[in-house]
């Protein structure tokens, strides 16, 4: 038994003996949130032993009916594990502060969070279609269980889990016939079998094949037109619980999309990719232009979340266009820096939602129009925070500007590439990039300034505390992770190139790409920038200390002292944005001016609210809601209730087959 | 004798079946339903001398008692609380159309048990489409009558059918399973019974027609 089985098996183990603990034991969140913690650490081993080359299987046909479990660690699998054992880490042990309160002391939720760690670890690790789909579901059944365990804090929680439910389980079902179709193709459902009678599809099946399960996994990745529960379900979810969801749940729809693409069908004709690369830049720009609009931390954090899945999926459609075109060298390229950018969101998506769990805990409101005032009070929050707004930012020196900057990279040099429809696709999708990465500065600069800098604005800030230490560690973990990722990311570039499949990066302070020309050290970045504000700093200090100080109050046009209600707030700092994309956002805007009695000329109170629909929510759900509850109000006309219509339903039926029987017989 | 006897089981058993349709009298109603178990005891009974089984003649036995005894007995006591018209009101199908449905559900019996009486040919499966007919006719009473107590006899009805169908296909359905049947119908009954009579109490009346309200 090597390092990765060794590893696999522990984490399984004390995943389940916690659960086991948390279902049987009166609830101690210190215990699972610390066996959580070990699941995700033993997780985290057996990836790396596995992407380091200890790549191990294992088969138990006794343990699930039909076609028994089977486990591979292959180096992508091994990366999508590792990554999810990284998050369990961080989010476990925050949790063990943070899950102590009457909701989340709840006996189904402390069990269901070990088991949800365990069946995604489990799903990378999946080795034949029965096991994915089991582990599949025990993820999707876990984390519903906890996306609604503070479900007495308001009907929204049960609205959002319902949404969750029903959107991941119309994607499963997606996937379930889609696999279907496929091992009906194949002598039997491992991975293997299938990788074999992949090659031998017909077009039109492999097309159907992939077209089901990518619609299934995108659903699961947030990808618009299927993002719909994700703002939902992310924000009320408890906040380690909607770490792991949006920083390694997500990631699990990525993982289907590649092995099923690349992997198991082989790669495949240009329009799959081309599909799956217009899927990613809709949902980067739309996810983050949706997000720049929200003033509601936790939906804003979920939408960049659609944002980045889609910037990935960019990287995995512009990857398979160029291994279809024959380039393998660019499609490593672009499929580095989709994984490179998966590991650093899964990294700083962690902080983040950490960091507003604890702004949460601490104030009890997620409305960035009433935060504000937090660096004082919650310092390590705020520098978490900070932190994780940087690395999302695309800007030097952040986790998410060196996978973008590859990303980028990839799709300039791939214009040569691909024919026609690459000449058109690249360059609309570096566009797409190029926007999606302005838009991100700005969303993360409201996230940042309006929810932690300047004054209180509502009492709920003025009480706030900052978090108990275990808190404080676990947003600390991945805070260090993000900060490491960005500096030195050649330490993880070797493990993402295995899970890739071709070394297209190379370099260790500085990373040159192997095949076109380029080359970028984020540390040399990083020092640089740091120079720059040092000497910048020293010559104005110098510059001001010539002049004689004076101290005067701040210049307030007169008003008065400045309040914190002439602050920007969220609001107000994504208004230049909503006027600039008006047409596509389309906001629903009312203003309510009145006047003093006196005179109409003197205006009393000004009145404005704004709500930013989700358009293609509006065009593409409520259509078939309507559908349903027609055919709903339809079925009651069904159900009078009277019992002899009841009766009769089942007497004509009988009669109905009866006569079907004697007249087809 | 043995097919002529059998026959005539047969007979009784579907003319029964089609008199409760007829009839519009409860109090008719139950000493027909009497009848029939009867009839059915006759047909076990009938079965028994053929097979030669003491076990067969001891089920047939029970059949009597509870069929042709308890039950309408249970029937009876439930009609004589109830006090009211003894007459059935007006049944959802008038009694001629009754008639007519009975005849077609005849024929569709007939036309689907074909395929069961052709896989073992004897006088006993040729006798299936009856038993049949009358789980079809017992359906067809729970389904177009009114009154709690005739639906109840339209359910005994179909019990009677399955049980013919059962020892004309099986010829011993053995002690035990008889017992376990005769028992969950015994049960069945007393539990409507209790459920009619609080109904009675609750709404006065025990068209069940009245129970629209009860949805949602």
């Amino acid at each position: 038994m090597n390092l990765a089985a060794t590893g696999m098996a522990a984490a399984v183990a004390i995943g389940l003996m916690t659960a086991l603990i948390a279902a049987l034991l009166p609830a101690r969140p210190a215990l699972i949130g610390t066996g959580t913690a070990l699941t995700g650490a033993a997780a985290v081993a057996a990836g790396a032993a596995a992407l380091a080359g200890g790549s191990f299987s294992v088969v138990l046909p006794d343990v699930l009916p039909l076609s028994g479990v089977s486990l591979t660690l292959d180096p992508l699998g091994a990366l999508f594990v590792a990554v999810t054992g990284g998050v369990a880490v961080a989010a476990g042990i925050y949790s063990v502060s943070y899950a102590d309160t009457a909701d989340l002391r709840a006996r189904g939720v402390q069990t269901a969070l070990p088991v949800f760690v365990v069946a995604m670890v489990l799903v990378p690790a999946a080795a034949n279609v029965g096991t994915l789909l089991v582990c599949w579901e025990l993820m999707a059944l876990a984390s519903l269980v906890l996306v609604v365990a503070e479900h007495r804090r308001g009907p929204r929680v049960a609205s959002a889990g319902r949404w969750y439910a029903v959107m991941t389980h119309l994607g499963f079902v997606s996937v379930l016939i889609g696999l279907m179709v496929f091992v009906a193709q194949a002598p039997d459902d491992s991975f293997t079998a299938l990788r074999e009678a992949g090659r031998q599809l017909s077009p039109a099946v492999a097309g159907v094949v992939f077209v089901l399960t990518l619609a299934g996994f995108a659903s699961k990745a947030g990808i618009v037109p299927l993002h719909a529960w994700l703002p939902r379900a992310h924000p009320e979810a408890p906040s380690h619980v909607s770490a792991l969801m949006s920083a390694a749940m997500v990631n699990l729809g990525v993982y289907g999309v590649v092995r099923v693409g690349v992997d198991l069908l082989g790669g495949g004709p240009a329009w799959w990719w081309l599909l799956v690369l217009a899927l990613g830049a809709v949902s980067a720009v739309y996810g983050i232009l949706q997000a720049a609009m929200s003033s509601d931390l936790k939906r804003l954090l979920g939408l960049s979340t659609t944002e980045n899945m889609g910037l990935v999926l960019i990287g995995v459609g512009a990857a398979g266009l160029f291994a279809s075109s024959g380039d393998h060298a660019l499609a490593a390229l672009a499929l580095t820096a989709a994984l490179l950018h998966l590991v650093g969101h899964a990294a700083f998506k962690t902080v983040l939602f950490l960091a507003a769990g604890s702004v949460l805990h601490a104030t009890g409101t997620r409305d960035l129009d009433a935060l504000g005032g937090l660096r004082p009070v919650m310092p390590v929050t705020t520098a978490a925070f900070g932190v994780g707004a940087l690395a999302a930012s695309a800007l030097p020196p952040g986790t998410a500007f060196v996978s973008e900057w590859l990303l980028l990279q990839a799709l300039i040099h791939g214009l040569p590439a691909g024919g026609v429809a690459a000449a058109i696709a690249m360059p609309v999708a570096v566009a797409a990039v190029a926007l999606t990465a302005g838009l991100a500065v700005a969303t993360f600069v409201k996230a940042f300034g309006v929810g932690f800098l300047a004054k209180p604005r509502s009492d709920a800030v003025v009480d706030a505390h900052e978090s108990p230490l275990t808190m404080l560690a676990g947003m600390g973990v991945a805070a260090v992770v993000c900060v490491v990722l960005a500096l030195w990311p050649a330490g993880i570039l070797p493990a993402v190139q295995a899970a890739a499949g071709g070394v297209a990066v190379s370099g260790d302070v500085i990373l040159r790409l192997d095949q076109v020309t380029g080359a970028l050290s984020p540390l040399l970045l990083a020092l640089g920038l740091v120079a720059a504000v040092v000497v910048v700093a020293g010559v104005v200090r110098t510059a001001a200390v010539r002049r004689v100080r004076r101290t005067a109050r701040l210049w307030d046009c007169g008003g008065g002292p400045m309040s914190a209600r002439m602050e920007y707030t969220a609001t107000s700092f994504a208004e230049p944005l909503q006027r600039v994309f008006d047409d596509v956002v389309q906001p629903e805007l009312d203003v309510d001016v009145s006047h003093h009695q006196e005179s109409r000329y003197l205006v009393q109170a000004v009145e404005y609210r704004r709500k930013v629909p989700d358009r293609i929510e509006r065009r593409l759900y409520q259509p078939v809601l309507r559908l349903i509850a027609a055919w709903g109000r339809a079925g009651r006309g069904l159900a009078p209730g009277s019992v002899h219509r009841y009766l009769g339903y089942g007497f004509y039926a009988v009669c109905g087959v009866l006569i079907l029987l004697a007249v087809t017989r | 004798m043995y097919v002529q006897l059998l026959d005539l089981a047969c007979g009784a058993l579907l003319l029964t079946a089609v008199l409760v349709l007829w009839r519009r009298e409860l109090v008719v109603i139950i000493r027909v339903f009497a009848l029939q178990g009867a009839a059915l005891a006759v047909l076990v009974g009938v079965l028994a001398a053929h097979e030669n089984s003491a076990e067969l003649w001891a089920v047939a036995l029970g059949v009597f008692v509870l069929r042709a005894g308890v039950l309408p007995y249970l029937l009876r006591r439930a009609l004589a609380g109830a006090g009211e018209s003894r007459r059935e009101a007006s049944p959802l199908v008038n009694v001629s159309a009754s008639l007519l449905a009975a005849a077609a559900l005849t024929l569709l019996a007939y036309a689907v048990s074909q395929p069961l009486v052709a896989l073992a040919p004897s006088a006993a499966t040729q006798a299936i489409p009856v038993g049949v007919t009358v789980v079809l006719i017992g359906f067809f009473v729970l389904v177009t009558r009114r009154r709690a107590l005739s639906q109840l006899v339209g359910f005994l009805l179909m019990d009677n059918g399955i049980t013919a169908v059962g020892f004309l296909t099986t010829t011993s359905v053995g002690l035990v399973v008889e017992l376990g049947v005769s028992l969950d119908v015994l049960l069945a009954v007393l539990v409507l019974q209790v459920l009619t009579t609080r109904m009675r109490e609750t709404f006065g009346d025990t068209d069940l027609d009245e129970l629209r309200e009860l949805r949602d």
